[in-house]
This record gives C-alpha cells, structure tokens and sequence, in this order.
C-alpha cells in the first residue's frame, strides 16, 4: 500500500516536472515560431477554486483547489498538419490528443491519431483550453469520459472532414469519423491507451452535419449521429458483474447563434442504449440537453446563465453506472476580461448529481477561476 | 513686452502644430490600405473573400500554393484599419478567433513581423506571402507589387 502511495507520487512528482520543461520549452518557442515557422505552440493556464455546499448532505461538501496546464503544438506545412494536445493537472497528466492530417485540398481534411469525438458540440470547440469557454464548467452532457461523462471524448482512428460553400457564403461542414471507443471500467468511460493496444476496445463511428449561414462567422447549427459499442470491464466494479457489453446510439442537435452582444450555444442529445447483461439485454432511452445564454455587458464584461435538463435520465440504468455525472444543474456567472488574455470568472450553480438509484446527490456550488493563454 | 512676445510664440507654436495636425489629416484624407506581395509573386489577384479566409486562419491556395498571410506589429493606426475595415472585428475577437482555429484544427495563425521593412523582406522571401501597408509606402518601395486596395479614406 506504501510502496503504490509512494509510485503515484513519484509519478506525479515526474508529471509536474514534465509539465514544467514542457511550458518553458513552449514559451520559449513561442518567442521563435511567430515569423515564418511552420512550428506553432499555445499554453492554456488556469486555476480553479470550488467550494460545494449542502443543506441536506454534509458528506458532499468540500472545496478544492485545481491547477490546470494544458500545451498545445502544432505543425503545418502545405498538405500535412499535425497537432499535439498534452494536459497536466493535479489529478491527471495525458497526451489528449495526437493528430497527423492529410489536407487533400481547401475544403478536405482526412485525419489520424487520437482526437476529440465529432459529435461532442462542446468538446470540439473547446477542447481543454479553459481560457477559450465564457464559463468555468462544462455542461455535464460535455463532461469528459474520465470525469463521468456519458459519451466518449476520445477516439482513436481516423476523421475525414469536409466544406461545401455555396455560392451564397454559406456552408455546410460534413464531418465522419471512426475509431476505438472507449471502455466501461469501474465508474466512468476510459479512453483506448495508444501504449496498450492490447486493452479491448471496441468500435465508435461518428458524424456531424453543421450548416453556417456565413462561411466566415461562428454561427452554426448541426446534427450529430453516433455509435458506440463499449466494451466492459465486468470485474471493475460489483455493478457490472452481469454486464457483458454496451451499444450506445446517440442523436444530437447543437447551435452557436451570436446576435450582437448576445451569445446562445445549446446541445439537445437523445440516448438509445442496450445494457447487454448475461440474461438478455436492457433497452435504455434518455435525453440531456442545456442552453447557455451570454450576454456582453461591454468589452470586458460578460454575463451568462446555464440551464441543464434531460428526460428520462431519473430512471435510467445506464446514467445510475455514472453516479459523479450532472443531469441538473442551473448556474450563474460573470467573466471579467483583463489585461492581455487574461480572465477572471465566478461562477455559482444549483447542481444535482445522478448518484445511485435512490436519489440524486443536491448540492450548491460556487467556483472562482483565473485562465490565461500564452502563445 | 516679455509677456506679449511670450504670448505671440505660443500662438506661434499652436499654429504651426495646428497647421502640422492638418497636413497630416490631408495626407492620411487620401491615403489607403492596399493588399500587396512580392513583385515577382505569382499571386496576382486574390478575392476580398479570400483575403479575409487567409487572415482568419482558413487555408487558401492559389495556383497550388498556400496563401502565407503576415501581420504588421508596430503600426497601430494601420492595424486599426485593416481589423475594422477588412476583419471587421475587434482586435480581442480576431485573437480569439485566431486561437479557436489553431486550437480545434491546428491551422497556423498569420505569420507577425515588427515593421513594413521586415514585411517587405519575409514577402521577398516567400512568393506566396501577402501583406497589407498604406497605399503611398507600397507606391515608393519596387519590391512589393499592390495586389488590390482593401480601405480608401474618403
């Protein structure tokens, strides 16, 4: 027990140091990469304090204090790009993602590697550059496979993405991918480790419609389609014990509309989920969604409210295996933009949890975090 | 006495800086923004719908080569210009919008040189590099060829 203790300190110890050599070594090269250089370096830094309170259930309060690195690299030349996304924090240090590209031409992209699943709305605009999202938190539909997210955020495989202008200046974006999804182990979703191919997992296919009524702006609206089949890792937790597989089929309708100072983005996702047990399978249908609204009181200054709802997720078996995953939350917050990229933002939420069968876990949250971007 | 030719130099002086503020609003009355390259550039035309895909990290190719778009750090009023007149964006929302694209698909951002000399130069470098400058330094200088003109005072 002392000895493991000792290894994940010792290993922690060795990702803060790696963190560290890489934000000086990127910093440096961002000094260097602004003029000609097909090299490109972005460091997101953030700091998140949060503090949960509960009237019914003093075993859910607490507060913590998180520490976030997140390192991006990318190269580009005329028919080849690649980029590296590696994340550091005081619970987790991984290569996120690890892509090559083939640009076949303009509008035509065919990825490889490990990448962020295309029909995660947020996911795909955010990423982990915390600077870059109006809000400290993610809505618990776009939380992280690792972080009990229902969907898988990660693939490993291949993206093949496309542009169709019209001649109006608008566009659709068709985007189609598959690869290894990631597997059920204890209580959350674990993404396909490129340094264990061996690991068993199965296969994830995705795709994504977007139509942008101007080809230049960030407007958008899109479908999104997916098709997961997880593989289980029955003895990792006694509740899947029976569990031999799961099919997870999702349909999802997100929008990013900005209407002068005021921002809408939502993602509305349907579930239809076989849990395959040993004595037949378990058909499973929810539905999570949120709106988020902004609203720029001047430059510096932005407002916004979240709202997470869903249907059906009360009582669905599937939801009660992630009990860390959020199905209703309703937040405020303000964002003060100041000095060069640099970002102040708090945040207070009445959040519940999925927790087990019987109940949801209720509690009040309030977060505070400073986010910069070098580059 | 003193007093009045000390009161006669001072009106002397806001004269002349008057005058000296005029010229230079008639100068800048006429000026313009134009879209250049190198003079011995391929690139020949470029769409204002292109140019603005260039700037805001979408790949463009002309003529099977890769549009290299490049900034100018130090001359603020004409960064002013190009970002309201041609982006029509904020300076803080084009930088965002800049990291977006590098951080969700990897495209470079537009290459930042310090002066007009130092554009001048990475153009001569790269054919296939455009840049912006006031119409009248672009008129005065051969290396660089005026592709279009992006804003005109009026």
């Amino acid at each position: 027990m002392k000895s493991r203790r000792k290894m994940a300190h010792r290993c922690r110890w060795r990702a803060a140091v790696l963190a560290k050599i890489l934000l000086l070594a990127t910093l440096a090269l961002s000094q260097i990469s602004r003029a000609e250089s097909p090299h490109d370096v972005l460091v997101f830094l953030s700091v998140e304090g949060v503090d949960m309170f509960s009237a019914s259930d003093p075993t859910l309060e607490g507060s913590d204090v998180h520490p976030i690195a997140d390192f991006l690299y990318t190269y580009n030349s005329d028919r080849f790009r690649f980029l590296a996304e590696y994340i550091w924090s005081d619970s987790e240090a991984e290569m996120e993602r690890l892509q090559a590209a083939w640009v076949i031409d303009d509008e035509t992209t065919l990825w490889f590697g490990r990448f962020h699943t295309i029909s995660n709305y947020w996911t795909t605009e955010y990423h982990h550059g915390q600077y870059m999202q109006t809000s400290i938190s993610r809505p618990g539909l776009e939380e992280w496979e690792d972080e009990s997210g229902p969907m898988p955020s990660h693939v490993t495989g291949a993206w093949f993405e496309h542009e169709f202008a019209l001649e109006n200046q608008s566009a659709f974006d068709l985007g189609l991918s598959a690869g290894l999804a990631p597997k059920f182990e204890g209580e959350q979703l674990m993404p396909f480790d490129v340094l264990d191919p061996a690991s068993g997992h199965d296969m994830a296919v995705s795709g994504r419609l977007v139509y942008r009524p101007d080809i230049l702006s960030l407007n958008q609206i899109g479908l999104t389609v997916s098709h997961n089949d997880i593989a289980v890792v029955s003895e990792s937790s006694p509740a899947l014990t029976e569990l031999n597989a799961i099919r997870q089929v999702t349909l999802g309708l997100f929008t990013n509309w900005q209407w002068e100072k005021w921002r809408l983005s939502s993602n509305w996702v349907y579930f239809d989920i076989d849990m395959q047990y040993v004595s037949g399978t378990v058909n499973d249908e929810f539905f999570l969604g949120y709106i988020q609204a902004e609203y720029e009181v001047s430059e510096d200054w932005t407002v916004f409210g979240r709202t997470e709802f869903g249907d059906s997720e009360d009582d669905s078996i599937y939801l009660s295996l992630l009990p860390a995953v959020v199905a209703h939350r309703q937040m405020l917050g303000v964002r003060w933009d100041f000095a060069v990229r640099h970002g102040l933002t708090l945040e207070i939420a009445d959040t519940s949890r999925q927790a087990d069968s019987v109940g949801h876990d209720s509690f009040k949250e309030a977060r505070l975090q400073w986010s910069t971007v070098f580059r | 006495m003193e007093h009045c030719i000390s009161v006669r130099t001072r009106g002397l002086q806001l004269s002349l800086l008057l005058a000296m503020a005029l010229s230079m609003t008639a100068a800048w009355a006429n000026d313009a923004v134009v879209l250049v390259t190198s003079s011995d550039s391929p690139i020949t035309d470029i769409s204002s719908l292109d140019t603005r895909k260039a700037y805001l990290g979408i790949f463009v190719t002309i003529a099977g080569n890769t549009v290299r778009p490049v900034r100018q750090r130090d001359d603020s009023r004409l960064n002013q210009v190009f970002l309201q007149s041609v982006i029509a964006m904020s300076q803080r929302s084009y930088e965002r919008r800049l990291l977006s694209m590098m951080l969700k698909y990897g495209t470079p951002r537009p290459a930042e040189v310090r002066d007009r000399e130092a554009l001048i130069e990475m153009l001569e470098r790269n054919p296939h590099a455009i840049g912006y400058m006031w119409e009248s330094d672009a008129e005065s200088d051969r290396r660089v060829r005026k592709v279009k003109v992006l804003w005109q005072e009026h």
